[in-house]
C-alpha cells in the first residue's frame, strides 16, 4: 500500500480509538467497571469498521482500488503465462515500433540544436528551391540580408567543407564547419577551452587565421590535453592556429552531422564564392531581435530580396530575366537550425508513422480478442460478483486495470526495442555515411510511449470489459452461449484483416517500387565498378596536376584484375547534376524551351569502363590534348533532340565560349539518379577542360571479375608510387553509391515489408485465437451436427466458411481504405501507381492463404471431435 | 436519558458540525458532546454519521483538521472551521432561518 495510504488509514484508526476511550471514561466517571463501560460504549458507538468504510468512501478510494485491481489482474496473468507472453510481446511489437519512429521523427525534427542558448529564437533566412524547400544564400547576399533586415539582432553564416588538414606532418581528412564571426555569439556557445571565432577572425587577411576545434575532435585526436591551444594546422596552402575548443555537447547547426573543426568563412572562400552573387553554398541563421516574430522577419525578406534579385537580373536579356526573377526567399523559425534532413526524410518517417499506428491497432485488436476470449471463459465468475451487487463500473475497472498492466509491461518491452530498434533505423538512414542523430528517449519520446500505451490500454481492455459485463445478467448464472462474443471477435477479426490489407498492399508497393528502381534502364553496369578520389596534400600547377594524373590512369589500367580504368569529373547516379547553357550549331531555342544540357568531364576508356555502348563515332583518345581541336561527345537524346534524325558526327556545340566538335554519340545514361529520366549531355575530355581545374576527380575501376573492393586493398600504394604527396580518399563499390541514392526507397521497402509481414503474422494469430476459440465454444452443436451425418469435411469447410466471409469483408474494406489513402504514398512510389491491379491481387492472395492456413488449424481439430464426448460435453 | 429525542433532518448534521466548531475548534467526541449538552439531549449524533460527515466537511475546505493534544495530554483530531466553511455557515443558517420560518407558518396556519 502506498505510504500516504497507510498513514491516513492509522490516522482515522487513533480518531475513531479516541472517541471510543473517551466514551468508556464517561461511563466508568459514571460509576460502572471497566468492563461493564467498555461494553457500553462499544455498544453505543456501533460497528467501528463500518464507520471507518463511510469515512473512506468520502475520503475517495480510486488508488486504494486501483492498486487493488492492479494485484488482482497480477495474479490472474500470472496464472495464464501464455496469454501474458502473446499479450506482451504484441504490445511491445506495437509500441516499440511507434516509439522507435517517433524517436526519430523527435530527433529529425523536434529536438532543438543542443547547447545553443534559446534556439527558438533562431530563424533560417533563405532562398527557396522550386518545391519551396530552403535551398541556400550566396556571400554577397548574405551581406545584403544582414545590412538590411531590421528584426534580426545577429546574423551568421555557415557551410559545410571536408577539407585535408594536415597537423604535426600528418594529413586526414577531416569535417569542417567555415562560419562568419557572429556564428558562436550569435548561438550563445561559450568554449570550454581558449576562446572560440569572432569578427576579427573573419575578414579577407586575418593578422593569424584561426581555427577552433570541437570537442569530441579534442578528445579523439589529441586525448583532451589542453596544449592544443596554439598548435598549427594547414589546410591547402593556409597556415591556420588552433585557439579554442567548443563546448562538448556542441554539434554546430546541422542535425546529423558533427564537425570537427570550424573554420571562420571569409579567408577559407575562394575569389569567386566571395563576389559572385549567384553562387549559393551559405547557410544563414539570425537571432531575432526581442518582440520580433518570424513573420516580420519574413515580411521584411521579401522586400530586400526582390531588390537584391532585381540588380541580379539587371545585365541578363529580357528571356533570362523572367527566370532569375522567379526565385524566392522565405524566413524560416529554425529552432533545429539547418536541417535538410527534415525534408529529406520527412514523408518518408510520417508515411511510416502510419504504418506502424496501423501496426498499433493491429497488436490492440489482437489483444482486445484475446482479453475478449478470457473474459467469456470468466463469464460465470462476472455473473456471480454482479449478482450479489458488484458495481458495473467497477467490473469494467477490473478489467481496464488488466491491460493497463498489460500496456505497462508492453511500455517498457517497447521502450527497450524500440532503444534497438532507432539504432538500426539510423544506420538504415545513415547507409554507412556518417550521420549522427541523438535518438535516446527525452520527454517528447517519454510521454509519447505513455500516450501510445495508455491509448493501447483503453482501445484493446474496454470494449471486452463493457461487453463482459453487459451481457452477463440475462442468462443470469447459466453457462451463455451468446452470440455478442461471436459478433464483437469477429468485427475485431474483420478488422485486423482490414488493416493488414492496407499493410501488405502497402509494402507491395514499396517493394514494387524498389524492383522497378533496379530494373531501370540506367545506361550502365554498376556492378563490379570501384570509385575513389585522389587528393593531394598540396595542389600542382595545372601541367603537373595534368600529367600525374595521366601517369595514374596508365598505372591503374595495368594493374592485374584491371579490366579498364578512367576518370570523371561527376558521378551519375550518385544525386549530383551539373548542367551548363549550350549553343548548337544550326539550331534555334524556340522561346520557351530550356538552353542547358547536362556536363560530364571525361578521360578516355570512360565509356569503356562504365559499359555505356557507343553508338556512333569514336570516343576520346590520345589524340584530343590541350592544344588539339575540341572535341566532344552526346548522348542519343542529345542528339535526337537538337539533329533529329541527322548523325550529330562533324556538328558543332558551344559552351562557355567554347566552340566543340562533336565526335561520337552514346547510349543516354541516367544522370542525376534512378527516377529521372536521362537529360540531354554532352561529355569533354578532361584534357580539354577550360579554365581552373578540380581538385579531384573520381577515379573509376572496372575489375575483371569478382567483388571490385578486392582491387582496393593495393590501391594505396600504387597511388603513392606514383607520386608521394597523393592521397587515396573514400573507395567505394558504385553500387553502394548508387544504393546511397534510393536509401528512403530500400527504408521504405525493407520496413514496409517488415510490417507487412508483421501483420500478417498477427492477423493469423488473431483468426487462430478467434477460431479456436470458437471451436472449443461450439463443441456441442458440432457434436450434434456430426451425429446428425455431417462429415469431416463438411466440418472443415463450415469454419474455414466463416474464415472466408471475414477474409472477404477484410479485403474489400482494407482495399477501399488503400483507394482513400493512395494520395499519401503517391510520389514516394516509382514504376507502380496505388491501384495497381497486380498489387492488390497479389496481397490478396498472400492475405487469403495466411488467413486460410491460420483458420484450417482449428477447422481441422472441429473435424476430429468425437461426437460422443461432444454431446456429453456441456 | 429520559428525554424524547428526535432525528436529525437529513443535512443538518453538516450545518451543526461548522457551527460548533465555529465557536472553538474542537475534536469529534467533544463535537458530539457539544451538540447533545446544548440540544439538552434532544440531538444526539451517531458516531456513524458524525465521521463521514467530519471527513466529508473537510475534504471540501470547510473544516480544517490537526493533530493537537487534547485536555487529557492525549493527541487528537482537532477540527476548526476555513474561511470558506464560515461563508458557507452564514449561508445554510440563513437558509435554515428562512426554511423554519416556513415550515413554522405552515404548521400554524393549518388549524
Amino acid at each position: 500500500m502506498w505510504f500516504g495510504e497507510r498513514r491516513a488509514e492509522a490516522r482515522l484508526s487513533s480518531e475513531l480509538r479516541y472517541h471510543l476511550d473517551k466514551l468508556t471514561e464517561e461511563y466508568a466517571a459514571s460509576g460502572m467497571s471497566p468492563e461493564a463501560a467498555r461494553l457500553r460504549a462499544r455498544q453505543e458507538f456501533g460497528g467501528i469498521e463500518q464507520v471507518k468504510e463511510d469515512c473512506r468512501d468520502v475520503r475517495g478510494r480510486w488508488l486504494e482500488d486501483l492498486i487493488k485491481d492492479v494485484r488482482y489482474a497480477a495474479r490472474g496473468l500470472r496464472r495464464s503465462p501464455g496469454f501474458l507472453a502473446v499479450a506482451v510481446l504484441s504490445l511491445a511489437l506495437g509500441i516499440g515500433a511507434n516509439t522507435s519512429i517517433f524517436s526519430l521523427i523527435n530527433a529529425v525534427m523536434l529536438r532543438s540544436l543542443p547547447v545553443v542558448r534559446e534556439p527558438d529564437r533562431l530563424v533560417l533566412i533563405t532562398r527557396l528551391r522550386d518545391e519551396g524547400k530552403p535551398a541556400s544564400v550566396s556571400y554577397p547576399l548574405f551581406h545584403h540580408f544582414r545590412a538590411s533586415l531590421r528584426s534580426i539582432s545577429v546574423s551568421a553564416a555557415h557551410r559545410t567543407s571536408s577539407p585535408t588538414i594536415v597537423i604535426d606532418g600528418l594529413d586526414e581528412v577531416a569535417e569542417a564547419d567555415l562560419v562568419s564571426g557572429d556564428y558562436f555569439s550569435m548561438l550563445g556557445v561559450e568554449p570550454s577551452v581558449g576562446r572560440l571565432l569572432d569578427a576579427a577572425d573573419d575578414v579577407l587577411a586575418p593578422q593569424s587565421p584561426a581555427a577552433v576545434i570541437s570537442h569530441r575532435y579534442w578528445q579523439r585526436r589529441f586525448a583532451g590535453n589542453p596544449d592544443v591551444i596554439g598548435k598549427r594546422l594547414t589546410i591547402g596552402n593556409k597556415l591556420l592556429t588552433i585557439v579554442g575548443v567548443t563546448p562538448p555537447r556542441f554539434l554546430g547547426v546541422q542535425p546529423g552531422r558533427t564537425p570537427d573543426l570550424m573554420l571562420p568563412l571569409t579567408p577559407m572562400l575562394s575569389q569567386e564564392e566571395r563576389e559572385e552573387p549567384t553562387n549559393n553554398n551559405l547557410n544563414m541563421i539570425a537571432r531575432l531581435k526581442p518582440g520580433a516574430t518570424v513573420q516580420q522577419v519574413n515580411a521584411e525578406v521579401q522586400v530586400s530580396w526582390e531588390q537584391f534579385i532585381r540588380a541580379v537580373a539587371a545585365p541578363f536579356p529580357e528571356k533570362d530575366r523572367a527566370r532569375i526573377l522567379q526565385q524566392r526567399a522565405k524566413a524560416f523559425p529554425a529552432h533545429n537550425g539547418v536541417n535538410p534532413l527534415q525534408y529529406d526524410f520527412s514523408q518518408p518517417l510520417f508515411v511510416l508513422m502510419g504504418i506502424v499506428g496501423l501496426v498499433l491497432l493491429l497488436a490492440c485488436a489482437n489483444l482486445s480478442g484475446l482479453l475478449l476470449a478470457r473474459a467469456a471463459s470468466r463469464q460465470r465468475e462476472i455473473s456471480i460478483r454482479l449478482a450479489i451487487g458488484a458495481g458495473r463500473g467497477r467490473l469494467v475497472r477490473q478489467f481496464l486495470a488488466e491491460s493497463l498492466l498489460l500496456a505497462a509491461l508492453g511500455a517498457v518491452a517497447g521502450l527497450c526495442l524500440s532503444y534497438w530498434f532507432s539504432g538500426v533505423l539510423v544506420n538504415m538512414l545513415a547507409d554507412s555515411g556518417g550521420l549522427t542523430l541523438n535518438v535516446a528517449p527525452d520527454w517528447r519520446v517519454l510521454a509519447f510511449t505513455c500516450a501510445t500505451s495508455v491509448l493501447a490500454c483503453v482501445l484493446a481492455g474496454l470494449a471486452p470489459g463493457i461487453h463482459a459485463v453487459r451481457g452477463s445478467l440475462q442468462p443470469a448464472l447459466k453457462e451463455a452461449r451468446t452470440g455478442g462474443h461471436r459478433r464483437l471477435g469477429r468485427s475485431l477479426v474483420i478488422a485486423q484483416l482490414a488493416v493488414s490489407m492496407v499493410l501488405v498492399v502497402g509494402a507491395a508497393l514499396f517493394l514494387e517500387t524498389l524492383v522497378k528502381l533496379h530494373r531501370v534502364e540506367r545506361g550502365m553496369q554498376t556492378g563490379g565498378l570501384l570509385t575513389f578520389t585522389v587528393r593531394s596534400a598540396e595542389p600542382y600547377p595545372a601541367a603537373r596536376g595534368l600529367a600525374i594524373r595521366a601517369a595514374l590512369l596508365e598505372r591503374l589500367s595495368s594493374l592485374p584484375g584491371v579490366e579498364a580504368a578512367s576518370a570523371a569529373a561527376t558521378l551519375v547516379i550518385a544525386g549530383n547534376l551539373w548542367v551548363r547553357k549550350v549553343q548548337v550549331q544550326g539550331y534555334t531555342y524556340r522561346p520557351d524551351e530550356d538552353e542547358t544540357a547536362a556536363l560530364n568531364v571525361v578521360s578516355p576508356r570512360y565509356f569503356a569502363t562504365m559499359s555505356t555502348p557507343m553508338l556512333l563515332g569514336r570516343d576520346f583518345d590520345p589524340r584530343d590534348t590541350a592544344a588539339g581541336p575540341k572535341v566532344a561527345i552526346v548522348n542519343e537524346r542529345f542528339a535526337r533532340s537538337f539533329f533529329g534524325g541527322e548523325s550529330p558526327v562533324g556538328r558543332r556545340l558551344t559552351s562557355n565560349d567554347v566552340t566543340y566538335e562533336i565526335v561520337g554519340v552514346v547510349a543516354d545514361v541516367k544522370y542525376r539518379n534512378l527516377r529521372d529520366a536521362s537529360p540531354r549531355q554532352f561529355y569533354i575530355s578532361w584534357t580539354q577542360r577550360e579554365g581552373e581545374q578540380p581538385a579531384s576527380y573520381n577515379y573509376l575501376l572496372r575489375a575483371r571479375e569478382g567483388d571490385p573492393l578486392r582491387l582496393g586493398s593495393s590501391l594505396e600504394r600504387v597511388v603513392s608510387e606514383v607520386d608521394p604527396s597523393l592521397r587515396l580518399r573514400r573507395w567505394r563499390s558504385y553500387a553502394a553509391i548508387v544504393d546511397r541514392t534510393i536509401v528512403n526507397e530500400r527504408m521504405m521497402a525493407t520496413l514496409g515489408g517488415f510490417f507487412g509481414l508483421l501483420a500478417l503474422i498477427i492477423a493469423c494469430l488473431g483468426i487462430f485465437g478467434m477460431m479456436a476459440f470458437q471451436v472449443s465454444r461450439r463443441i456441442n452443436e458440432l457434436g450434434v451436427r456430426m451425429a446428425l451425418g455431417a462429415g469431416r469435411g463438411d466440418i472443415v469447410a463450415l469454419v474455414l466458411r466463416e474464415v472466408t466471409l471475414m477474409l472477404i469483408a477484410g479485403v474489400v474494406i482494407g482495399g477501399a481504405c488503400v483507394r482513400a489513402m493512395s494520395g499519401l504514398a503517391g510520389r514516394m512510389l516509382f514504376g507502380v501507381t496505388p491501384t495497381d491491379t497486380g498489387v492488390f491481387a497479389l496481397a490478396t492472395v498472400a492475405l487469403g492463404a495466411s488467413a486460410l492456413a491460420a483458420g484450417w488449424l482449428p477447422a481441422r481439430r472441429a473435424s476430429r471431435i468425437d461426437p460422443m464426448t461432444a454431446l456429453r460435453h456441456d | 436519558m429520559d428525554t424524547p429525542k428526535s432525528d436529525l433532518l437529513q443535512g443538518t448534521l453538516d450545518v451543526l458540525i461548522l457551527k460548533i466548531v465555529a465557536l472553538e475548534p474542537l475534536h469529534g467526541y467533544g463535537i458530539a458532546q457539544r451538540i447533545r449538552q446544548i440540544s439538552r439531549d434532544v440531538l444526539q449524533v451517531q458516531q456513524g454519521s458524525l465521521y463521514p460527515a467530519l471527513h466529508r466537511l473537510e475534504k471540501r475546505g470547510w473544516l480544517r483538521a490537526e493533530w493537537g493534544e487534547a485536555e487529557t495530554g492525549r493527541e487528537a483530531k482537532f477540527y476548526s472551521l476555513t474561511r470558506v466553511g464560515r461563508k458557507q455557515l452564514e449561508a445554510e443558517t440563513a437558509n435554515w432561518d428562512r426554511l423554519s420560518e416556513a415550515v413554522t407558518l405552515i404548521l400554524r396556519t393549518a388549524e
